[in-house]
């Protein structure tokens, strides 16, 4: 007859796993690994939603597409905004290191909600109007068509960079977030953005 | 007596353009009020949806349906901050009117979810985890008692440990 002893060690190894198996729904509920990081993604993709042919060569009247992705990992539903700014070598950029955005005003703005652990990509086309000045010493713009919509940008203007040999524009994108406690949207320290060449005819 | 004629033409004429002006400037004004006032509307009702939803999502809630209206929102009141911000405010107003459209009992909705997601969120506890802290410590002393019968069958046998 098999001992006590080894009865034992069975009862308490079959105990055992019986415990586990219906412990284990409450187990996975307290087991869990805490997150740590909380942040916001931010990035550009060209027309085939790949990082690889972004326009550079933009000609007049010309359209483009991009899309624009933001990924949510705050640790709950967030409430976003987008300002497309678009400047010359000289005007005012984000700094990603002093965590400052640009101080130039946002030509359009889009809100987006995206949910904790969500992702959203927004498409964006946009078609630039310019001419060039006296002996292409710059190019002055009329218009940015974004979206559909039409932007003035009358008072924007890029000077040969004689030393690229191109006349250099920024169309850069800067991310807001709301702040439910101060009931503003604050600039979130994340920006993308493409330099384009306006020496195609 | 033709001059006089003459004057008084040209004076009739510019006295009904200056009559016209400043009426055409009140509506113009009164439409910009219009506007801007169902902007502000509606990015008041934004934001009072985002907080709705807010609070079903940290109750558990799924707002996948919800935050597609509120996208779906978002992008009307950019379109109407756009058309306001370039001084076509028939849009902006029409924008601004479709935002709010968009929300039209989107807080009883996330409450909704909210309250279900409380109850689901309630059972869920109830069954996975009080449920199977009870049926472990159940098993535990099944087996507590088993082993003591057994122990006793065993004394009553003869058998030692």
């Amino acid at each position: 007859m098999t001992s006590l002893h080894e009865f034992r060690i069975l009862f308490v190894a079959v105990t055992g796993i019986l415990v586990l198996l219906v412990a284990s729904p409450a187990l996975s509920r307290l087991l869990v690994f805490p997150r740590t990081d909380y942040f916001t993604e931010l990035w550009i993709l060209d027309s085939n939603h790949k990082a690889e042919n972004y326009p550079f060569n933009v000609a007049r009247n010309q359209s483009y597409n991009v899309f624009l992705g933001i990924g949510n990992h705050l640790g709950y539903c967030s409430y976003y905004l987008i300002e497309v700014k678009f400047r010359n070598q000289t005007q005012s950029a984000p700094n990603s290191f002093n965590r400052t955005c640009s101080s130039l005003p946002a030509l359009y703005n889009i809100t987006v909600f995206v949910a904790d652990e969500g992702t959203r990509e927004l498409p964006f086309g946009f078609s630039f109007e310019y001419e060039y000045g006296e002996m292409f010493s710059g190019v002055k713009f009329s218009n940015l068509t974004l979206n559909g919509v039409n932007l003035d940008l009358s008072n924007y203007a890029i000077k040969w960079d004689s030393g690229k040999k191109v006349f250099l524009g920024n169309l850069f994108f800067e991310l807001w977030i709301y702040n439910s406690t101060m009931s503003s949207f604050q600039y979130h320290e994340r920006s993308v953005g493409l330099w384009f060449n306006m020496t195609t005819f | 007596m033709m001059s006089v004629l003459k004057f008084s033409f040209v004076l009739l004429v510019f006295l009904g353009l200056a009559s016209q002006f400043p009426v055409s400037v009140v509506l113009a004004q009164a439409s910009e009020a219009e506007a801007a006032s169902a902007l502000v509307t509606s990015e008041d009702s934004v934001i009072s949806a985002y907080q709705a939803l807010s609070n079903a999502s940290e109750a558990g809630a799924n707002v996948s349906s919800l935050l597609v209206r509120l996208n779906e929102a978002g992008w009307f009141l950019s379109r109407a901050q756009i058309a306001f911000k370039s001084g076509d405010f028939d849009s902006a107003l029409e924008y601004a009117a479709q935002c709010q459209e968009k929300l039209n009992g989107f807080a009883a909705d996330a409450d909704a979810l909210k309250e279900n997601a409380i109850y689901e969120h309630y059972m869920d506890f109830l069954v996975n985890v009080a449920g199977s802290i009870v049926g472990a410590v159940s098993i535990v002393c099944v087996s507590l008692i088993s082993w003591f019968f057994l122990k006793r069958k065993y004394a009553r046998a003869g058998i030692s440990a």
